[in-house]
């Protein structure tokens, strides 16, 4: 079978709203990093003049998983999915609608001690909006929960989606060496069928490994907790370490 | 429709240089609405039967399972470009 992508490029032009050029010179930011939604990624150079014309330098990078450089996938959320780590730079800046997307910028500074806000711009609705760690207090207080009670269980549920895309069966099964006092159970699906979960009550918390925003964004959906897959790996450090997540 | 190009047109150009008989159409939650509109002018200008994937879109990664067993020749999935997996668990 044939597969054939097709990207659904915004249809209009793209520029910086007025309050979003002012929110950059109030806060005094001089550096951005700047991404955009695969359907918006094909205009940042007009947003990158822009920048440049009201003094404002933009940086970007090409993301783990993305195709393009400046794009911002959903799934890159991981703390060095834009290999920024060695850039300073005052702020993101997403061009885009929704808050999914930029949401991600917000995850992959979890683990860092100080997170920098995100400012998007929605160039259809031409309005300005934040986004900060204050947003996913909540969540993050939650995943917190949930990565201590997995050192503690004894008895842990693997969630595998089985699209090519997602499946990730060999790198979760590792978890057996790295936590040889713990029960690992393997439980595969198409997609995370969230209504199955409490028929299996044995299980005491969830490690995801299908998109890694699950284990954010539905952390409700799973009353016994659950945390992703790297995160397991790391739990031990991640909790240990000064964060904005630990800080919260 | 109008905010964001269903490139319908590229669509059509690819069905007709594999000569696909069956498709299916997988859209983005905001594209759904657009699928009577998109099946009818692929249909109409290509003659291939379409199947709407009524379930999730939720990126490149989301490609559905197993519709060659009923015959599927091409998958047109909007709204994502390609997805670079990486293995190792993130």
């Amino acid at each position: 079978m044939k597969i054939l992508l097709l990207d659904a490029p915004y249809s209009g032009s793209v520029e910086l709203c007025k309050e979003t050029i002012a929110y950059l010179k109030k806060k005094k930011y001089q550096k951005v990093a700047l991404y955009a939604s695969v359907q918006f990624v094909n205009k940042l150079d007009a947003v990158k003049k822009q920048l440049a014309d009201n003094k404002f330098t933009a940086i970007t990078s090409l993301a783990d998983r993305a195709d393009v450089k400046g794009q911002l996938l959903g799934c890159d959320n991981y703390h060095d999915s834009l290999h920024l780590e060695k850039q300073d730079f005052d702020c993101y800046l997403y061009i885009g609608d929704g808050k999914f997307h930029p949401l991600a910028l917000v995850y992959a500074q979890k683990g860092r001690p100080e997170a920098k806000e995100v400012v998007c711009d929605d160039p259809l609705a031409k309005k300005m909006s934040l986004i900060t760690i204050d947003d996913i207090k909540a969540i993050l207080r939650k995943y917190r929960a949930s990565l201590m009670k997995f050192l503690a269980a004894k008895t842990v549920g693997v969630i595998i989606t089985i699209k090519p895309g997602q499946e990730q069966f060999r790198p979760a099964a590792a978890l057996e060496k790295r936590f040889p006092e713990k029960n690992f159970y393997y439980f595969i699906d198409n997609v995370v069928s969230f209504d199955q979960l409490e028929n299996f009550n044995f299980i005491e918390v969830w490690v995801n490994t299908a998109c890694p925003r699950v284990g954010f964004d539905d952390q409700e959906k799973f009353r016994r907790g659950v945390i992703n897959l790297n995160d397991a790996f790391l739990a031990e450090e991640t909790l240990g370490k000064e964060s904005v997540m630990n800080k919260i | 429709m109008k905010l964001y190009n269903p490139e319908v047109e590229k669509a059509i150009a690819k069905i007709k240089e594999v000569k696909a008989k069956i498709i299916c159409i997988q859209l983005p939650d905001g594209m759904k609405p657009a699928a009577k509109e998109i099946t009818d002018k692929i249909e109409a200008e290509t003659g291939a039967k379409v199947l709407i994937w009524l379930g999730s879109n939720f990126g490149a990664c989301d490609i559905p399972l197993g519709l060659d067993r009923i015959g599927v020749d091409m998958l047109i999935s909007w709204g994502h470009n390609r997805f670079h997996k990486k293995a190792g668990g993130w």
